[in-house]
């Protein structure tokens, strides 16, 4: 009786080998157990015997990657027509019990334990078979017998180790029928008893009206430029945040006054002040590399835009010695280039420091990461009307807290504390920007 | 790891072996005996008039029809005593043992806690010790209770602890409560020839458990010439030159009892007083409270057993014990109180575990019996004790064994395959295919099992 020989399946797992070799030549005979060929996995090397005696026909596949259970060639008496065999054979995969193709037959290991491989198995004629009939790797069984051979206990043993065990009490049992619970899918390392095979069925049920449905999307470029910043800044600085909150009504005034003359923001003049006062502070405007500490007679100060996608921080370039005006105007244009995707790299290169405003988001207070390799990163919050204690009286006042994150490699607390101090001198009284 | 365990009962002792074993220094505080009320005063004496009851009573009741003559047959109180002693001394003795085995050191005395790790104990000499622990142990357990009834203080007005110790059998007994320990004393006394009374608040006796099997005991007692008074309440004790008259008013009206004794068996309640629990802020009203783990409110320190309420026996004490000292050593919990038994030792025995029909019908749950009446078990009948029944009770939709109960011979021994079948989450359908000896008692619960969907065999078929 012809048969087809196909690409066995020697795993649950797999789903497609290789053949390697061919042992036999078309139109050669073959004897039942005989290595015919052999199939390479990802895992593992195995030979292929002939599931019975006959003349290897045809070899429709010599070599080259295959489907599990596909037609590899046709074993069949000599004088057999084969025309049918041939034509079952094109139309692709064979049906075949599927499990009955699962066997893990004497494969031989080669990555999981080289040095068993390379070793002769010592293991009894009797044990031989059982392994055989069990489907057990022999090479992966311990031998207790002597000189480590492998007895029929030993393959046994394997056996009953490996074989999954779900230990249920018969009432479970009968409430996962009710249920229609698998038993199988619940994992306890004790007795299923009822109540578990119950919670299972609750939280599938939970699971089932929540409907939770996850999504996979690629990083766009911005994502992951972003990703990948946060992330190394965070490993390279030692980040320490400090709060401080300012009285804005001088600074409110200020912007109101220039309104009929230039529409200002609160960024802007915040900006301003930063880039004056990181002159006095350098150490807020330096950079690290290796053990030297860079310093600049300059500010370029970035200042974050939110977009739909991720946001950006262009860079006013030389802030230090620009006017309100001017730092006024080159925000406004650079968060227009940002909205656009039209800025040009050097206009998102070369900051010194970055302020980040939340504030129209209500937030009171944050912990910005620092941009690299910058060391200091400020954060700008909402205004709020809170209640003061003015020589005895309760008034409210604008407040805003300011949320500076610095690099404590190099900006010790005081220093921090310093800088954040001058900044509230200058915000609740602008005019020493004047002097 | 420093164990201090309070209290030497069969909570506390089981304890205290239980965590040695586990590797840790333990010192057992015991005020009078090892072994608690249960070895010295309960379970085990009582156990002892018990056994010598039955055979008498059984010698003398039908001791023609079982072929044995005896003359002159009577009951030696005094050697009985003597029996009773020597059986819990030597079970005393056994434990004493156990316990120095495993290096446990125990101290006599009063112990009171003075701080979260700390233990003071007055000793009998009148010295006073004090204990270091990293945790503890309360099993303090319980005693009788002992109502404002006018003179209930009376000298031939006895607890259940003192009856054990009477120099001669009464003439009379009035019992005041039908629960498990009255109904066990008046199994004896009433079967050693003693007139007894029971009377019951409550409109019958041992209301916890199946009221079904139940009725066997209330029959047989009532036969063997107990009277029980149910729905009765007792007004007053007065000394009389015979032993005391009771006045008890009941649904027929006021009744005075004449009797030589009384016996109070109303409960028992928690031991939580000289023992520095409010000293040291332990939560407590009348008993002890404890989380799951038997944790009370202060964590390193347990209680487990009468002390803390619920289920007042000593099995469920032990159960407790075991659990507690797990989980110090190894935080973790395995009591499962469903399969506590409940056994009363009494002629028929009665014993209960799970629910009972009574309890499922209240739960709402869709329920199968399962009967079957030891009038046609050969074992019972050779015995001469076929008053008696078994019962399974099964849920609808799984087939689940929810509770079994029992009354007649080995009762209480047999209670064991209902508390394990309930352990197990077993269904019926592992009763039906477990094979059960021939002949035992314990056939019955096999044909019970059968009663549950189908038929019991050896019953005629049904009409």
């Amino acid at each position: 009786m012809g048969q087809l020989l196909v690409m066995p399946k020697l795993g649950l797992t797999m789903t497609e080998g290789t053949i390697v070799e061919w042992f036999k030549k078309e139109g050669e005979e073959v004897k039942k157990g005989e290595k015919i060929f052999a199939v390479e996995t990802s895992k593992l090397t195995n030979e292929v015997e002939a599931p019975a005696g006959g003349i290897l026909r045809k070899i429709i596949h010599k070599d080259g990657k295959l489907q599990v259970l596909e037609p590899v060639g046709i074993l069949a008496g000599a004088d057999e027509d084969i025309s049918d065999l041939i034509s079952k054979a094109g139309s692709g995969k064979v049906k075949v019990d599927e499990n009955q193709e699962v066997k893990e037959i004497d494969a031989k290991v080669e990555k999981e334990k080289p040095e068993t491989s390379s070793k002769r198995i010592k293991a009894s004629p009797k044990a031989k078979r059982l392994a055989k009939e069990l489907g057990v790797n022999l090479s992966k069984v311990e031998g207790t017998g002597p000189g480590g051979a492998i007895s029929e206990q030993d393959v046994e043993n394997y056996q009953a180790e490996e074989k999954p065990k779900v230990k249920t009490s018969p009432t479970a049992k009968k409430v996962a029928e009710n249920l229609g619970v698998d038993i199988n899918k619940i994992e306890k390392s004790e007795r299923i008893m009822k109540d578990d095979v119950v919670g299972y069925k609750n939280f599938q049920m939970l699971k089932e009206m929540a409907d939770p449905k996850e999504t996979r999307e690629k990083m766009t470029n911005m994502r992951s430029v972003i990703s990948e910043r946060m992330s190394q800044s965070q490993k390279t600085s030692a980040g320490v945040n400090y709060n401080l909150t300012v009285d804005t009504r001088e600074m409110k005034r200020l912007r109101d006054k220039l309104k009929p003359i230039k529409k200002i923001t609160y960024t802007d003049i915040i900006v301003k002040v930063v880039s004056r006062v990181l002159l006095e502070f350098p150490i807020l405007n330096s950079s690290v590399e290796g053990n030297e500490i860079i310093k600049r007679n300059y500010t370029n100060v970035g200042v974050a835009v939110a977009l739909d996608e991720g946001l950006i921080v262009p860079v006013v370039k030389y802030a230090n010695i620009k006017g309100l005006k001017t730092i006024s105007e080159d925000i406004k244009e650079l968060a227009e280039k940002a909205r656009t995707n039209t800025l040009q790299p050097d206009e998102m290169t070369g900051g010194t420091f970055t302020v980040s405003n939340l504030g129209m988001f209500n937030i009171e207070s944050f912990t910005p990461i620092i941009n690299q390799p910058e060391v200091a990163i400020l954060g700008i919050n909402t205004i709020k009307e809170t209640a003061v204690n003015v020589n005895g009286e309760v008034k409210f006042i604008p407040m805003m807290t300011l949320s500076l994150t610095a690099d404590h490699r190099v900006v010790d607390g005081s220093v921090a504390a310093q800088f954040l101090n001058r900044l509230k001198e200058f915000i609740e009284n602008p005019n020493i920007l004047m002097l | 790891m420093k164990i201090l365990i309070l209290g030497g009962g069969p909570g506390g002792y089981v304890s205290a072996i239980k965590a040695a074993q586990l590797g840790a220094r333990v010192t057992l505080v015991e005020k009078k005996y090892i072994g608690g009320t249960c070895l010295n005063v309960g379970c085990i004496p009582t156990k002892v008039l018990l056994n010598t009851t039955d055979l008498y009573h059984t010698i003398k009741k039908d001791g023609e029809k079982i072929g044995i003559k005896a003359e002159d047959l009577s009951v030696d109180w005094q050697k009985l005593m003597e029996r009773k002693t020597n059986i819990t001394q030597s079970l005393v003795g056994g434990v004493e043992g156990v316990l120095a085995s495993y290096g446990v050191e125990v101290i006599f005395g009063e112990g009171k806690f003075i701080s979260k790790n700390q233990i003071e104990v007055l000793k009998d000499d009148d010295t006073k010790d004090t204990v270091d622990f990293d945790k503890a142990i309360i099993a303090s357990g319980s005693k009788p209770v002992i109502l404002p009834i006018p003179g209930i203080h009376g000298e031939n007005i006895l607890t259940s602890s003192q009856i054990l110790s009477l120099e001669k059998l009464p003439e009379s007994l009035c019992i005041v409560g039908g629960g498990v320990i009255g109904c066990e004393f008046a199994s004896i006394f009433s079967r050693l020839g003693v007139k007894v009374t029971i009377i019951e608040m409550l409109p019958g006796i041992i209301q916890n458990m199946d009221q079904e099997v139940v009725q066997y005991l209330d029959f047989e007692l009532r036969n063997v010439g107990v009277e029980i008074l149910t729905n009765s309440k007792v007004e007053k004790f007065n000394p009389t030159s015979q032993g005391v008259e009771v006045t008890a008013s009941t649904p027929e009206g006021e009744k005075k009892i004449k009797t030589e004794k009384v016996l109070l068996s109303i409960g028992r309640k928690a031991v939580v007083d000289n023992i520095g629990l409010e000293d040291i802020g332990i939560q407590f009203d009348r008993t002890i409270k404890v989380n799951k783990k038997f944790q009370t409110n202060i964590s390193n320190i347990y209680a487990i057993g009468d002390c803390t309420g619920g289920v007042m026996l000593a099995h469920a004490a032990s159960a407790q014990g075991m659990a507690a000292v797990e989980n110090i050593m190894k935080n973790i919990s395995r009591m499962d109180f469903k399969t506590v038994p409940y056994c009363v030792y009494t002629k028929p025995e009665v014993a209960s575990v799970g629910l009972t029909e009574e309890q499922v019908k209240e739960k709402g749950i869709d329920y199968s019996v399962g009967k079957f009446p030891l009038m046609s078990n050969a074992k019972s009948l050779i015995l001469g004790e076929t008053e008696g029944m078994v019962k399974f009770i099964v849920d609808n939709s799984t087939d689940e064994i929810l509770g079994m109960h029992m009354a007649g011979p080995k009762a209480t021994e047999l209670i064991v395959e209902g508390a394990l079948a309930l352990r197990l989450e077993a269904t019926i359908d592992e009763i039906l295919t477990t094979i059960h000896a021939h002949p035992t008692v314990g056939e019955a619960l096999h044909e019970a099992a059968h009663g549950v969907h189908g038929y019991p065999i050896h019953l005629p078929k049904e009409i």
